[in-house]
């Protein structure tokens, strides 16, 4: 523990200094050994770089000016054009139009912005609901490994009621009730927070306080695993309190597991949102791509397939990629999760 | 075994009552006022006190409670029938759909997880894998949408949407949601089950049997399969209930008139008494499959016992 010269004869019990010794072979230095790996591999790295792609997409359209290409109809007609690269303008000149190249929708608006700013909903709701979602897991289940006895008893009943509620229908059965309750509020129309976010909140609420089950289980057992190692024992023979242990010696062995339910449930997130909109119970006034998808199932009998394509396509990629992702996770951080869905 | 089921009845109990909790919680809590949801910003405070009355809200909290503890539902606003004749009536039609489906969902996963992981490591054994991981990336609506269009209006093999009663017709209207559900849920069960095949093949009892020279395909469909069912079993056992609540879009997009269809649009009608009786309804089956699971572990395994 201790390195060799005037070092030596630090006694045992300064905490602080002595505490952050790494446990020898747990996943701390496995995991920097698991990012290297992983990112050596040319189809993760791709999936990296497409998840990072959209991302950045979805931060670059908090900027004001995406707002007004998603509501403004170009063309006087306020119709539906097929995707092409020009744009012929009246007086016959001829210019490159990217606000075309995926086709206008039924409305004359910009498919291509529309899509893009999909990436900002999708990155809001992905980021929330998992923070909600990762906080919960984490507290319980940490709560319940580390602490036993009824509190365990506790937290495992409430996994387990929550659990038997198939998830779709409770995620259904959530937005359900929170839009009802936001309509009966809001007799006018919403203003400041509200009308920025818009429905995002609903979607967020109900699948943040739904999914967090699976991660507390998962946490709880591994905690349970953790709680009686060496380095635990230690900690707690220096006297550190309960909360310490927890967050400084307990939690950060198990990060891996919150990064690939992170990445796992991101894919959800982001088709369960199309199953909310078709509903009516997600995002209706912005366009997301669950909206746009629906908007869709009455233009496909003008022949408008652009719209579809587009925003089939951007979740196509994501959730591929995302999917991708999570298994070279799971396998370079935990291979021992790979038979858990 | 009989014993064995009483306790586990009994353990479910506190279970039952969280079910019965979160319902309670989210639609007579959460949702304050249903009759207002339903009937909107305009009837007077004698029609509401008529619709609180029909919607069971004029009673105190804990009579709520009691009432969805004890199945006692108000009838739906809609249809203006007890929930439990709606479901009699149109769960048979999601089942007409899900059943089908769901058995050759699982004979082709099973299939092909078998066949891919025989070949492990192979060109096809990647190939077929990077397809089902494309199958899950697609969204359900878009490949119903898609297939409408395509089967339904482009090529007319199909009729687009509809419902008949009747075995032929329902059969003519069935074929392509059915195809549709299977082509949708095949990626993610094949990927599953490549995973648990893979770690049986790879299991000394495997290595055992080919040694004393028992043929590859007998190791494969009796002794590999064997093991692969007990996951199989969770999967199915657990997938029921979703069986009854059939697929909520696919329903809808079809006009089929199922289970799923009805929670849709109680959905768009604000029709709560639906809403709250098929979500407490599907939890308490799932929670009885679980234990339905349990038994059938004996069966599958000779090595569990109940006690």
């Amino acid at each position: 523990m201790t390195t060799a010269g005037e070092n030596s004869v630090t006694p045992v019990g300064l905490g602080d200094r002595l505490e952050v010794v790494p446990p020898p072979d747990l996943p701390r230095g496995n995991e920097r050994e698991g990012w290297r790996r992983l990112i050596s591999q040319p189809l993760p790295l791709i999936c990296l770089l497409i998840v990072a792609a959209y991302v950045v997409t979805g931060v670059l359209s908090f900027f004001p000016f995406f707002e007004r290409h998603i509501n403004e109809p170009l063309g006087a007609q306020k119709t539906f054009a097929p995707p092409a690269l020009h744009q012929t303008w009246q007086d016959g000149t001829v210019t490159i139009a990217p606000s075309r190249w995926l086709g206008l929708d039924f409305q004359g608006r910009s498919v291509l912005w529309r899509v893009l700013y999909g990436c900002r909903i999708a990155l809001t709701i992905t980021v929330c609901a998992s923070v909600i979602a990762i906080s919960i897991g984490v507290v319980l289940g940490l709560l319940a490994g580390y602490f036993g006895g009824w509190i365990d008893d506790l937290i495992i009943w409430l996994y387990s009621t929550v659990s038997s509620v198939p998830w779709l229908l409770l995620v259904i059965a959530m937005a359900y009730v929170i839009q009802n309750a936001q309509s009966i509020h809001a007799a006018e129309a919403p203003t400041g927070w509200r009308a920025f976010f818009g429905e995002t909140p609903t979607v967020i609420f109900a699948l943040g306080f739904t999914d967090w089950v699976g991660l507390c289980r998962l946490l709880r057992g591994e905690v349970l695993k953790l709680r009686d190692q060496d380095f635990v024992i230690a900690a707690r023979a220096m006297g550190l309190n309960n909360g310490r242990i927890m967050l400084r010696h307990i939690l950060p062995n198990t990060f891996h597991i919150v990064i690939i339910t992170f990445s796992i449930n991101a894919v959800s997130y982001v088709q369960v949102e199309v199953v909310l909109a078709f509903l009516g119970l997600g995002i209706t006034s912005k366009p997301s791509w669950g909206r746009m998808i629906d908007d869709s199932k009455l233009e496909m009998l003008r022949g408008i397939w652009w719209e579809l394509a587009a925003a089939t396509f951007a979740i196509f990629v994501l959730c591929l990629a995302l999917n991708l992702l999570g298994d070279a996770l799971r396998d370079a951080l935990d291979p021992r999760l790979r038979g858990t869905k | 075994m009989l014993t064995y089921i009483i306790h586990k009845l009994f353990l479910s109990i506190p279970i039952l009552l969280g079910i019965v909790a979160i319902t309670f919680v989210l639609f007579c809590v959460i949702a304050p006022d249903p009759a207002r949801a339903y009937g909107g910003k305009f009837k007077s405070e004698a029609q509401m006190q008529a619709l609180r009355v029909k919607l069971g809200t004029n009673v105190p909290r804990w009579q709520q409670f009691v009432n969805i503890l004890t199945f006692r539902f108000p009838p739906s606003m809609r249809y203006n029938e007890s929930v439990w004749v709606l479901f009699a009536r149109k769960a048979p039609v999601s089942l007409a759909i899900q059943l089908p489906a769901f058995f050759i969902e699982l004979g082709l996963q099973l299939a092909i997880a078998l066949f891919v992981a025989v070949r492990r490591g192979s060109a096809l054994d990647y190939g077929i894998t990077f397809l089902a991981v494309l199958g899950m990336s697609v969204p359900a609506l878009s490949l119903y949408i898609a297939f409408q269009w395509i089967f339904g209006g482009w090529l007319q093999w199909f009729p687009v949407a509809g419902w008949s009663p009747g075995f032929f017709y329902a059969l003519h209207f069935a074929v392509l949601p059915i195809i549709a559900t299977v082509l949708i849920n095949l990626g993610g069960g094949a990927r599953f089950y490549r995973t648990v095949t893979l770690e049986e093949i790879n299991s000394d009892y495997v290595r055992t049997a080919r040694a004393k020279g028992v043929p590859p395909r007998e190791v494969l469909f009796t002794h590999v399969l064997g093991n692969v069912l007990i996951p199989v079993v969770t999967n199915t056992v657990v997938a029921l209930p979703l069986l009854f609540t059939g697929a909520l879009i696919l329903e809808q997009l079809f006009q089929i008139p199922g289970f799923g269809n009805l929670l849709v649009e109680a959905i768009h009608t604000q029709d709560q008494p639906i809403v709250m009786a098929i979500v407490y309804i599907t939890s308490i089956i799932y929670l009885l499959m679980l234990i339905v699971t349990d038994i059938l572990y004996t069966v599958v395994d000779p090595r569990v016992t109940l006690k």
